[in-house]
């Protein structure tokens, strides 16, 4: 491979760079090869010392951070974009601020009102429980007093009430993790769009 | 070698191999090459690290029709080979305390 293809496939597999940053590795690697040459290599074998085209590019993207190239990708996105959209995403705001703010209020309600019903299935739960260990002391009570068929009655209902509650439990605490983990990807999704628009 | 370590070492290198004179990439390798294999994307790495660092400063020349860049140490360049050297003075005494047991023994 001569010198000047060299370079021109090692432009072409730096094309993330800046440009600026480019030339300068261009004419660096430009200014090697003239030199092997110099020093009494052929021009193939000079650049064959270099290394391959895909080793040199690679060891170079490898040592640029990763925060440089995707701010050069950015800047190329937004310089693509143009300022018209940029004008008419601020003159369309009027339209799409509270058309955004609706559908936020929207999820927000359905999220409180999904909320609301699992804390009253563990206020239903609760208040079974309550109840169930309320029907044992009147039990005992009557127990106490001597009123052997009231106190039976009163011990059936409090284990029905227990039982109940029982079942109730495993229920609100699969709705409450289900709620919790909706949450969190939901935080996690809302995250992800922010910093999507950023890079974008 | 841990990279830290590594890194710190390259730098003195280059700074040593233009401590003297002036030099230009493909002489800083050649120099080098008896005592370390240096890539070419690692010199452009740490020839521009050091630039940022001001311990070099570079100056492009022509050169026999064409454009050659040429670096050149500056005072800070040179405060940081005596650095090296102190910091290494004390590494080897470190060095000798880690290993004292291992040459007693031996």
């Amino acid at each position: 491979m001569d010198k000047n293809r060299f370079l021109q496939e090692l432009r072409i597999s730096l094309a993330g760079l800046p440009a600026d940053a480019l030339e300068e590795r261009l004419s660096f690697y430009s200014e090697m090869i003239d030199d092997r040459i110099e020093d009494g290599a052929s021009e193939e074998d000079a650049v064959a010392a270099t290394g391959s085209v895909e080793d040199v590019a690679g060891q170079i993207l490898s040592e640029i951070p990763i925060s440089e190239l995707v701010k050069e990708k950015v800047r190329r996105e937004r310089s693509g974009r143009g300022i018209w959209s940029t004008v008419l995403i601020i003159l369309g705001s009027p339209v799409w601020l509270p058309l955004l703010a609706a559908v936020l209020a929207v999820l927000l309600s359905v999220y409180v009102a999904v909320l609301a019903v699992v804390l009253s299935i563990w206020a239903v739960a609760l208040s079974l429980a309550v109840s169930a260990v309320l029907g044992i002391a009147a039990a005992a009570l009557r127990l106490i007093r001597g009123q052997f068929a009231q106190a039976f009655v009163y011990l059936g209902v409090a284990a029905i009430l227990a039982g109940l509650s029982m079942m109730l439990y495993p229920v609100c605490r699969a709705l409450t993790n289900g709620v919790l983990s909706l949450t969190a990807k939901a935080g996690l999704g809302i995250r992800n769009m922010i910093i999507g628009r950023e890079v974008k | 070698m841990d990279i830290q370590l590594k890194r710190g070492l390259l730098d003195v290198c280059v700074l040593a191999a233009i401590k003297d004179e002036d030099s230009y990439g493909y002489r800083i390798i050649k120099d080098l090459k008896p005592y370390m294999e240096l890539s070419e994307s690692t010199l452009y790495t740490i020839l521009k690290r050091l630039e940022s660092a001001r311990m070099l400063t570079v100056r492009t020349a022509e050169h026999d029709g064409r454009l050659r860049k040429y670096y050149r140490i500056t005072d800070r360049g040179l405060r940081r080979i005596e650095e090296f050297r102190e910091d290494w003075k004390q590494m080897m005494s470190v060095y000798r305390f880690i290993t004292k047991e291992e040459r007693a023994d031996g």
